[in-house]
Order: C-alpha cells, then sequence, then structure tokens
C-alpha cells in the first residue's frame, strides 16, 4: 500500500506517479506524471469511458516496474453497480506501457466511447513543484493516422512522446479515442506503447546504445530474480526482519543505476552514466550499507565516480581537481545551465568518502586489482582534501559556495539552508566546516595508508598519510571539543568558533574512528540518551536545542540512514548494546512501512506517537533509507573481514530471535552467518 | 577562424600522453560541420598514448557539432556535457569515449577556484 494515494513504478531514471485509478493530472501539488531522464514526457493521462471518470476498486503495486488496477465507471460517491469492469495494467522498462481491458457483465450489449487525454509540459524534474508557465521553448502536438506525437523543442534540443495504440484509435491533439462494442460477457483489450524520445539534431536519441538490460517484461523480470537469487538469504524467527530485507533487497534492484544492472565487476568503466542520476554522496554512503549484500554495486560506483572526478576549476559548477561529484541530472535546466547538474560538485564529503568505500570494498571483496586501477583517482582525492578544501588554512575540510546562484550553501549531508546553527540558534558565517566530514577526512588518510602500503608499493606515503592522520585527530579533538558539554560540535565558523549544538553527526565520528577513546562512552551516552534517541533512532538534533523541531528536516526528524551509521559506530567503539538499542528502534520503525524505510519520520518521542510518524514529504524508496536495515543486519550480527575471512559476533536483543544470513559474499567465497538475540535492552535503559 | 580547435589538437598531438586518460582506448572522430563542408579530426587513444590527425575514417565514438561552438568547447567558454545534452552536440558510438575525453577540456576561462579565507576581507 503506498502511504499516500499515488502509485509509483519505476525502471532506472523513467518511472510514473499516478493517482489509485492510473490517471495522471499533474499540478504543483500533486506532481504526477511519467517522468525520463529529468524531464516528464506526460503530464495528463486520464481514462474515459462514454464521458465518465473511472472509480479505482483496487491497484496492485505487483512489481517496482509494474503495477494494475481495477476499475469500474463511476465517482467513489455513486453507488457502485458495476456492469463493466475496467482493468489498467502497466509496465516501464525503456518506454511506458499500458494494456486496457474491459469487461461487459451485463446481460445486454454495450456501446463505448473509451477516451485517454493525453498532454506533456516536459517540465525539467526542477519544474515540476512549480506553475509551468513560461517554457522558453515550444511545445507541439501532432495527430497521425496511427500515432500521437507531443513534443518540445528549444533550439537543438528536443524531447517527444510517441504515443500508439494496438487496436486502431483515433488520434487527436488532445488524445485518443476508440468506439467499441461489446456483447454480454465479451471484452476488449488494447496495448498503449507511450515511447520518450531525447533527441539530437539528426533525429538521433541520445541513449542509443546506452541501453544494458532489455527493456521487456520478460526480461526486467529475468533481471529482478537474478538480483535476488544473488543476494544473500535472511531468515529470521522474527518474520518481520526477513521481511524487511527482502523489501530491500527489491527496492535496491529498482534504485539501481542502468549501467549497474550489467552485473558490475566485468566490465570495466561500466557503461558511462548517461542516463542515471548520480549523487555522489548518497551513492557511496548506500554502498557502503550494503557492501556485505550485494557488492558489486561499490566497484560499479567507484569506477563511474572516478571517471567523472574533477579536472579544472569551473566556479559555476564548483568542480576541482579531484573533487567527486554531487550530482548528475540530464533535463533542461542542466542543459542550458540554468541548473550547474553537468555534473555539479558542491559537496566536501563525497571526495573523502569515496577512498573509504574503495578501502571497505577491498577489505571485503578482496579485488585488489580494483585498488590498483583507482589509485591515482585517490591520490587525486587525498590531494583535494590538503589543497582545495582547506579553505581556512588551518587542516580542516571548510566550504563555501561559489556558485551563489544555484550551488548549495550547505555542502554536507545536512544541505537545509538552515541546518548548521550555534546554540543561540544563529546561523554562522561562511566559510563552514561540519564535524562528520572531519572525521572521513581522518578515515580516508587512515584507509588510503593501508592501500598504499599493501597495494601501491608507496610506504613513504602510507607513513605520511598516517602521520596526518594523527595529527588531524589531535587538533580535532582541541577544536571541536564543547568541554563544559561532553560532545563534539555541529561545525565551526571560519574564526574557530563553536556551533556547539548536540547532533546525531556525532555518531558518525564514531564511525571514522576520530573519536579519542576516553570520550567515546559520553558520544555513545549521549546518542542512546533521551535528547537524541527517540525509541525508534536518533534525531538529526538533539530536543531542547533552540532549533529542534521534530519535523524539522534536518534539525529534528529522524533519518533511518543517519541512526544505521551511528549504530556502525557505537559498534566500532564496542557499544553493542548501544548499537542494538538504535538498529532495533529502526527496524521495528520498518514494520510501519512495510519493511521500506522513508527518507526520514518525525523526532516524537516513541511512548508519545507510539508509530514512527513519517515526514510530510519525505522520498521512498530511497537508495540511503533501504540500506540501512542491511548496515544495522551487518552491525548487530557484528560482520567484520577479518584477515581474509569473516568475522561474526553478534549482539541481537532478545526479542529478536534467531537471525541467519546466508550466503555471503566475499573474498571468503560465501558464507554463512547464525546469531540469536541474547541481549535484553531494558536494562540498558535504566 | 578555428584558431583554438587548431591549437587544442595539435596541443593534444604534442603532448603525446595524458595521466587522465591512461584508462582509455578507442578513436574519436570529430566531424565538424559548416554548411556543405565538413571538418575532420581524429583522435586516436591507446591507454592514454594520444595520436592526432585529420583523416577521415572509421571511428569508435564520431562526434558532430560546428566549428563554432567546437572552439567555445575547447576554450572553455562551454561546457560539453551541457552541450550534448542541448543536442548542440551530438554523439555516435561509444558515448564513454567523448565524456572522458571532455575531462581534459579547460574550464570557463575567468573562473576563480577555491576562496581562501582572509579575516580582514569581511
Amino acid at each position: 500500500m503506498a502511504p499516500s494515494h499515488t502509485v509509483r513504478i519505476l525502471d532506472g531514471n523513467t518511472f510514473v506517479v499516478s493517482e489509485a485509478t492510473g490517471d495522471i493530472e499533474a499540478t504543483p501539488t500533486e506532481p504526477t506524471g511519467l517522468f525520463s531522464i529529468d524531464t516528464r514526457f506526460l503530464s495528463k493521462w486520464v481514462l474515459t469511458v462514454n464521458g465518465e471518470r473511472l472509480n479505482a476498486l483496487s491497484y496492485d503495486d505487483l512489481q517496482y516496474y509494474e503495477s494494475r488496477f481495477f476499475l469500474v465507471p463511476g465517482l467513489a460517491t455513486h453507488y457502485v453497480d458495476a456492469k463493466l469492469s475496467i482493468i489498467r495494467e502497466r509496465a516501464v522498462g525503456g518506454s511506458f506501457r499500458e494494456s486496457i481491458t474491459i469487461l461487459n457483465h451485463d446481460e445486454k450489449a454495450v456501446d463505448l466511447e473509451i477516451r485517454m487525454e493525453a498532454a506533456a509540459d516536459f517540465a525539467d524534474l526542477f519544474e515540476v513543484k512549480d506553475e509551468i508557465l513560461n517554457k522558453k521553448g515550444e511545445v507541439y502536438a501532432e495527430a497521425d493516422a496511427d500515432q500521437l506525437r507531443l513534443g518540445y523543442r528549444r533550439g537543438n534540443f528536443r524531447r517527444e512522446t510517441l504515443i500508439s495504440s494496438s487496436e486502431p484509435a483515433r488520434y487527436d491533439r488532445n488524445g485518443f479515442s476508440y468506439t467499441v462494442h461489446l456483447e454480454p460477457n465479451e471484452q476488449w483489450d488494447t496495448n498503449i506503447d507511450v515511447h520518450t524520445q531525447a533527441l539530437g539534431p539528426g533525429g538521433r536519441d541520445l541513449r542509443i546504445g546506452l541501453r544494458v538490460h532489455g527493456t521487456e517484461r520478460l526480461a526486467l523480470q529475468h533481471d529482478l530474480e537474478e538480483w535476488i537469487a544473488k543476494a544473500p538469504k535472511v531468515n529470521s524467527e522474527h518474520d518481520q526482519v526477513a521481511a524487511t530485507y527482502r523489501q530491500c533487497i527489491v527496492d535496491l534492484a529498482a534504485l539501481r543505476f542502468a549501467p549497474l544492472s550489467l552485473g558490475g565487476q566485468t566490465l570495466p568503466a561500466a557503461g558511462l552514466p548517461w542516463f542515471m542520476t548520480m549523487f555522489g554522496r548518497d551513492s557511496i554512503l548506500t554502498c557502503l550499507q550494503t557492501l556485505p549484500f550485494t557488492p558489486e554495486l561499490s566497484a560499479t560506483t567507484l569506477r563511474i565516480l572516478g571517471a567523472l572526478q574533477g579536472t579544472r576549476f569551473d566556479d559555476f559548477r564548483e568542480e576541482d581537481p579531484g573533487r567527486i561529484l554531487h550530482e548528475m541530472r540530464y533535463g533542461e535546466s542542466a542543459a542550458f545551465e540554468e541548473q550547474p547538474h553537468s555534473p555539479y560538485y558542491g559537496s566536501v564529503d563525497a571526495t573523502p568518502l569515496f577512498v573509504v568505500l574503495l578501502d571497505e570494498y577491498e577489505r571485503w571483496s578482496g579485488d585488489a586489482a580494483l585498488v590498483k586501477e583507482l589509485e591515482q583517482e585517490c591520490r587525486r582525492a587525498l590531494r583535494w582534501i590538503d589543497d582545495y578544501a582547506d579553505l581556512v588554512g588551518n587542516g580542516y575540510i571548510w566550504y563555501e559556495r561559489r556558485n551563489t546562484d544555484t550551488g548549495l550553501e550547505n555542502q554536507c549531508w545536512k544541505d537545509s539552508w538552515d541546518s548548521i546553527s550555534y546554540a543561540d540558534g544563529a546561523l554562522p558565517p561562511f566559510p563552514r566546516a561540519t564535524c562528520e566530514v572531519q572525521g572521513y577526512a581522518y578515515d580516508a588518510k587512515v584507509r588510503a595508508a593501508r592501500l598504499a602500503r599493501e597495494f601501491w608499493d608507496d610506504p613513504g606515503y602510507a607513513d605520511q598519510l598516517e602521520r596526518e592522520a594523527a595529527e588531524l585527530k589531535e587538533r580535532f579533538n582541541r577544536d571541536w571539543w564543547v568541554a563544559d558539554r561532553g560532545f563534539y560540535a555541529l561545525a565551526l565558523d571560519p574564526d574557530g568558533r563553536q556551533c556547539d549544538v548536540l547532533s546525531s553527526n556525532i555518531g558518525h565520528l564514531l564511525w571514522s574512528g576520530i573519536v579519542a577513546d576516553d570520550r567515546a562512552e559520553q558520544i555513545a551516552a549521549h546518542l542512546v540518551g533521551d535528547r537524541l534517541f527517540t525509541g525508534w533512532g536518533v534525531r538529526t538534533l538533539a530536543e531542547g536545542e533552540v532549533r529542534y523541531n521534530p519535523i524539522g528536516y534536518h534539525n529534528g526528524t529522524v533519518w533511518p540512514f543517519d541512526t544505521s551509521f551511528c549504530a556502525w559506530g557505537l559498534r566500532r567503539y564496542g557499544f553493542a548494546e548501544e548499537a542494538a538499542t538504535v538498529a532495533n528502534g529502526i527496524l521495528e520503525a520498518a514494520r510501519y512501512f512495510d519493511g521500506r524505510l522513508p527518507e526520514a519520520f518525525g523526532g516524537y518521542p516513541r511512548e508519545q506517537t507510539k508509530f514512527p510518524v513519517e515526514y510530510p514529504t519525505a522520498c521512498s524508496p530511497q537508495a540511503w533509507s533501504t540500506g540501512a536495515p542491511l548496515l544495522l543486519l551487518r552491525t548487530m550480527l557484528g560482520l567484520e573481514p577479518h584477515e581474509g575471512h569473516l568475522a561474526v559476533e553478534p549482539r541481537l536483543p532478545v526479542g529478536m530471535g534467531r537471525i541467519e544470513v546466508l550466503d555471503i559474499p566475499g573474498r571468503w567465497g560465501r558464507v554463512d552467518a547464525f546469531a540469536r538475540g541474547r541481549l535484553d535492552l531494558h536494562k540498558l535503559a535504566e | 577562424m578555428a584558431d583554438a580547435t587548431t591549437r587544442f589538437f595539435e596541443d593534444l598531438d604534442h603532448r603525446g600522453y595524458d595521466p587522465l586518460l591512461a584508462k582509455l582506448s578507442g578513436t574519436l572522430r570529430f566531424d565538424l560541420h559548416e554548411g556543405p563542408q565538413t571538418m575532420h579530426w581524429l583522435v586516436r587513444i591507446e591507454r592514454g598514448e594520444i595520436q592526432v590527425s585529420r583523416q577521415d575514417m572509421e571511428a569508435d565514438t564520431v562526434i558532430g557539432t560546428s566549428p563554432a561552438m567546437f572552439e567555445e568547447l575547447v576554450t572553455g567558454r562551454e561546457n560539453g556535457l551541457a552541450a550534448l545534452l542541448r543536442g548542440d552536440m551530438t554523439v555516435t558510438g561509444d558515448a564513454r569515449l567523448i565524456v572522458q575525453l571532455e575531462r581534459i577540456f579547460p574550464g570557463p576561462p575567468y573562473t576563480e577556484g577555491p576562496r581562501r579565507y582572509r579575516k580582514e576581507v569581511r
């Protein structure tokens, strides 16, 4: 069941969002439509029978790429006396296909006028929440005998929607119609094909040669089955855990970028990413979460991000040599440089995290070849940290946007405008440095030192990196520690003043290992304390801070991905019970979302609301929320590559019962892990 | 006059090797169309080793654009990926090659790069 009345199906970056009837009538508040390559190719798609709108009896999301709607004529307020049923089945996979079946249950014959209203506004993904008024190009519609062509042209930029039907239809500029006569118990079917085109001047589609799996239904189904078969199996006494895991694996399949469905590692530079939307940070963190289960995602992500690593200075795109990209888009706003996403480099965490992922990937996979292949990319990323990110010149990573029109103010994961503040609620000047990014930089240097020593045959570089990491850790523990409150500041302003609020970012610091050992216990206590921990997860900003708001996007909500890294950090420093506590909270919350965790939910205390309150406009499924249960499983089971084998050291809460994870892939081949819940978490809370 | 274009290709040829292209092998042909005339540049890359010629022969990737647009691209005044998305430059064949080669085009001429923080300026 979808949380609102919208139904979504997707394949790569083609997706359909519709009403429960299958209709599409896009408005700024209900941005439904058929989308591909960041462009809306259908903004209206409304089916009527004899002029009447249809009413949904039910709908099913059969797979992530297909859905089915059972409809009857008339609106819901009327008494439904169905003499006619209408079934719409649709799938995406390259193009969008819909089949319509109409059954006459009456004892009399009927004559039907079946009509589909169709229109396309070709809105850029960045426009869909606004009124689409002043498109700079020209929208056109051409009705032929056998198809309807909806198009948009701006200079050489052309996008078209081609609509055709297996049953002969009468096409006009606003849609198409059928006249059908049905005898008693007779049925009528038609298949409608909606093809999206991104045309260059020669009429060639930009995407030619980029399809990596078949787009037919069977190919999609086969691809999904193969994906599921390849992933480890999870069985649990508590059936919810296994169900959540299965949902995550399916959602991960849906969220894969097209080149990833090549199966990953065997193809170098696995088909460059023309037509998928990448976020450096999200892709890397999702890979880190899912490494024990779907390691091939990591290899492809590293290669693609490495291939598009910055090479020059570009203030509009905030590109620097060595910087890892933030976001790539393919729509009109990127093409005409109204937005900087071609690609945009405005994030400061993706670059150190790139190095972290390469090392973590090798520890699991033993893929030394990739570590060697990406040596120069890694060195360039590390140089970026030292040469271009230290804007204040005191050994930290800072950010201040150079693109002041369309660039991001906050270039850390909490990227909303008001996410970084002092304890009095005031916002600091720029440049800013946030704490978790310094942790990532520390971790990147420590890990790169291992890679330099073991794979790049450069012990001198390894020594240097280790020295720099040790100095960074010492400096950080001096400058960022808020002594009277016992935690690390969220950020520093350029004069070194602390943004002394308690935030979830301290959990990431544990994960990176930058926390001094004698301070770890205080940090752990905060993460499971009442101000940060809601009972479901860790608040982005602690209750009691001036800007705290339980539904503040980065100022109080719980982000499952964020909590999953806090859990990993807790486990790293030996706080297994605390890790299990927050892991358990998120996995229990997942139950309320049928295993599909949203991007964020409200920071209300668990005992107050009894269920997790979904954040109003949260994205779902979202890659790093999908990855969260997987990382939490890894954390609770204590899965850790160790000297060529997989160490398993489970710490599960009692209520979780027995869990088994079968066929965990890695340098050891495939191994199984078994665990039983033994931790009494209530004792911890006392 | 497509002077910057000629300089770009000659410089590429003289350079002989670019570490940013070290993982790349293949041939790219640039077809610069102006009216009935088309100028061809052929770039062969073999694991970062580069050879440039004016031959018109089959290539793994064929890039089509106008001489004026290409001039803008090789001086950094236009961005290659945006031009491709816009349809002002077209690609047939292996798109990976042009996406990688585009990485060695220069950045915008008036870009400043990272700005060091200086307290007294504020």
